[in-house]
């Protein structure tokens, strides 16, 4: 029995949820810190509980505090969200001794993918192909760097070194040639150990020109495993996916059958309960390689509720609560796409950017979905991750999803802000975009140089323009109509003069 | 009425002429909606609609899916002022302040380190001089493209 979830997140996830409670007709409680104190998902709980501390470790992170308020609001149930404390065994380990249902896969399942040597090895056992490779059992640097330099030779090269307790890029290293095999292991080695405490890293060979394809799978306690489909999220920067959709446009229906059915196993052999995502390398070759298990409902999952009709957030809940998932047969309809806001400099090496939000309007209109936790006049702070919102589009076909996500963004005003908008705009007009072939160097091999946008002359005389009738008309005064006070002859002299130092 | 803003490519400036409740640049013909939006016509009697708003000294400006900031220049301020190049590449926080005011250094001296998203970015004098002033301090917040310190070359 559910009925108080307790979301132990913030920002666009925690609103998410909270959302879905609301339309469950759950009582829901957010918590907070300080800083998040007017913060939109605050509004849409039922009760909100400040969290009593500076840093996001004496907050977001603080197990024992959060346990305490679920104690103290009688809930009776924690949606992790993603990122914070969404992995980690040891707290919903201590949510289910709290009596309190943890909104996700048990512990051990989180484990066992937590740590990817074991889940390598427990993909292998369960039949699930993994990318060629070897795990480096031992744990003292020397005997370390020996098994390294010994299995190198079995995988071949480039080969791709990555930390056992590793995500995010931290703990890999590219190896492309022998000469750069042991100073790369001492350095990821040494990366691991400074990032998670543990140094063991294993071996992968290095698919290079392969894709980013994700299985979403939904597991109940009645019995039923089943997959929703792929996401394709192949188009990242330093890992960081910018731009994701369903299904992948190289899919076939075969294809999607065998991955399915590995993501299937692949959850089975961990007994796994709730939403998760199986990461998958698809290589040019039509082969599929595990990569790693999110034990967590990702951010990406719009795009997976877009062209399923799955409510995904409503589905965790469900099978929380020890009821049977909702869903009938896997139908893909139409296709979606997310892109991914940051507050951030495109044109300056993604430089995070902080300010206001002057001005935040999103566009609207026929298939357009925003995922979002922030509103007109909130400000962007170094506090937090710099995503401001995830706008998500359907349409019928791929090629209208594509003109849909066009005509979005260039309807999306943020002003006080920098942010991705333009890259996003013109990531859609790219040709590899265009025909669906993405893989994980695309922005690299794009943009090797760094982005910039390319603005149509016309576009900028009218832009500067409107900064000198806003300054000359006292805009920024008044914000409203201006009255006419003088009117005379046009001046032959309204002109525009650039000065190149 | 004649304004001057700042962009990445160098100064420009701008006239713009008013009549009634339009305002005229070449061929473009301005009008401010009651929203605070300008409605901005082409001689080829298509139209476009602004966003705009200021922030500081900078006006953000968005016109057909691309946005713009042009800060303005204050009539008869100096525009090559730029703090000797040593502003805040992000906003961050000032992890450290390693220089004093006065204090002679070389070419290459980290002056001052900052972090912001858990990256260090290290403020480094370009030439050799004296430093005139440290605008913050240990702790502060900063926002992008505010002048840290002030450098005088020797």
């Amino acid at each position: 029995m559910v009925s108080k979830v307790l979301v132990a997140n913030r920002g666009e996830i925690a609103c998410r949820i909270l959302r879905a409670c609301n339309e469950a007709g759950l009582s829901s409680v957010a918590i907070y810190a300080a800083n998040d104190a007017t913060s939109m998902f605050l509004e849409l709980a039922d009760q909100a509980v400040l969290l009593e501390g500076e840093t996001i470790g004496e907050t977001y992170l603080d197990q024992q505090q959060i346990l305490a308020i679920a104690k103290a609001t009688g809930a009776d149930a924690i949606h992790p969200g993603f990122g914070f404390l969404s992995e980690r065994a040891d707290f919903a380990r201590a949510v289910g001794e709290a009596g309190l249902q943890w909104v996700g896969p048990s512990p051990e399942a989180i484990e066992q993918m937590g740590d990817k040597m074991t889940a390598r090895i427990t993909m292998r056992a369960a039949g699930v192909p993994v990318i060629p490779g070897e795990e480096i059992e031992q744990e003292e640097e020397s005997e370390a760097l020996a098994a390294i330099e010994s299995a190198s030779h079995r995988v071949g090269y480039p080969l791709l070194l990555k930390a056992s307790s590793g995500g995010g890029g931290k703990g890999m290293r590219a190896v492309h040639s022998p000469e750069d095999l042991i100073e790369s292991a001492k350095g990821a080695r040494r990366e691991a150990i400074a990032a998670f405490g543990d140094g063991r890293v294993y071996i992968e060979r290095l698919l290079t020109g392969s894709k980013h394809v994700e299985i979403q799978v939904l597991a109940d306690r009645h019995g039923r495993t089943v997959h929703l489909g792929e996401r394709e999220c192949s188009v990242q920067r330093r890992h960081q996916k910018v731009f994701e959709e369903a299904p992948c446009a190289t899919m076939t229906a075969e294809l999607r059958e065998a991955m399915g059915q590995a993501a299937v196993a692949a959850a089975e052999a961990v007994s796994y309960e709730g939403a998760g995502t199986v990461e998958f390398l698809l290589a040019p070759t039509g082969e599929f390689f595990f990569l790693e298990m999110n034990t967590r409902i990702q951010v990406e999952h719009p795009v997976t509720e877009l062209v399923t009709g799955v409510d995904l957030v409503r589905e965790q809940l469900r099978i929380a609560a020890g009821e049977p998932m909702s869903c009938g047969p896997l139908m893909i309809r139409g296709h979606a796409i997310e892109v991914r806001l940051y507050a951030e400099d495109a044109e300056n090496n993604f430089l995070p950017a902080i300010g206001p939000l002057a001005v935040f309007r999103p566009p609207e209109g026929p298939g357009v979905r925003l995922d979002t936790g922030v509103r007109e006049g909130d400000s962007v702070t170094p506090n937090y991750d710099p995503m401001l919102a995830k706008l998500i589009v359907w349409a019928p076909s791929r090629t209208e999803a594509l003109q849909r996500m066009r005509r979005a963004l260039d309807e999306f005003v943020v002003l006080g802000t920098t942010t991705n908008i333009r890259f996003l705009r013109e990531l859609c007009d790219e040709p590899e975009v265009v025909t669906g072939h993405t893989d994980t160097t695309t922005i690299d091999r794009l943009w090797p140089d760094g982005w910039s946008p390319s603005v149509p002359r016309s576009i900028e005389d009218a832009a500067l323009m409107s900064a000198a009738v806003g300054e000359s008309a006292g805009l920024h005064r008044t914000r409203s109509a201006v009255t006419g006070t003088s009117s005379g002859p046009v001046s032959p002299f309204a002109t525009l003069h650039r000065r190149f130092p | 009425m004649h304004h001057q803003f700042r962009s990445p490519d160098g100064p420009i400036e701008v006239t713009v002429a008013r009549q009634g409740e339009s305002w005229y640049l070449g061929s473009l013909e301005a009008t401010p909606m009651s929203d605070g939006r300008l409605r901005i016509l082409n001689d080829d009697g298509t139209v476009m609609f602004a966003h705009l708003v200021k922030v500081g000294d900078v006006w953000w400006v968005h016109v057909q899916g691309h946005t713009f900031k042009l800060e303005r220049v204050e009539p008869g301020a100096s525009d090559t002022d730029d703090g000797g190049g040593l502003t805040a590449p992000m906003p961050g926080k000032v992890l450290q302040v390693l220089v004093d005011v006065g204090q002679s250094v070389s070419a290459g001296t980290t002056l001052m380190v900052l972090e912001a998203m858990k990256m260090e970015h290290r403020i480094v004098a370009a030439n050799d001089g004296t430093v005139t002033a440290v605008h913050f301090g240990a702790g502060d917040q900063v926002e992008q493209g505010v002048a840290l310190l002030a450098l005088e070359e020797s």
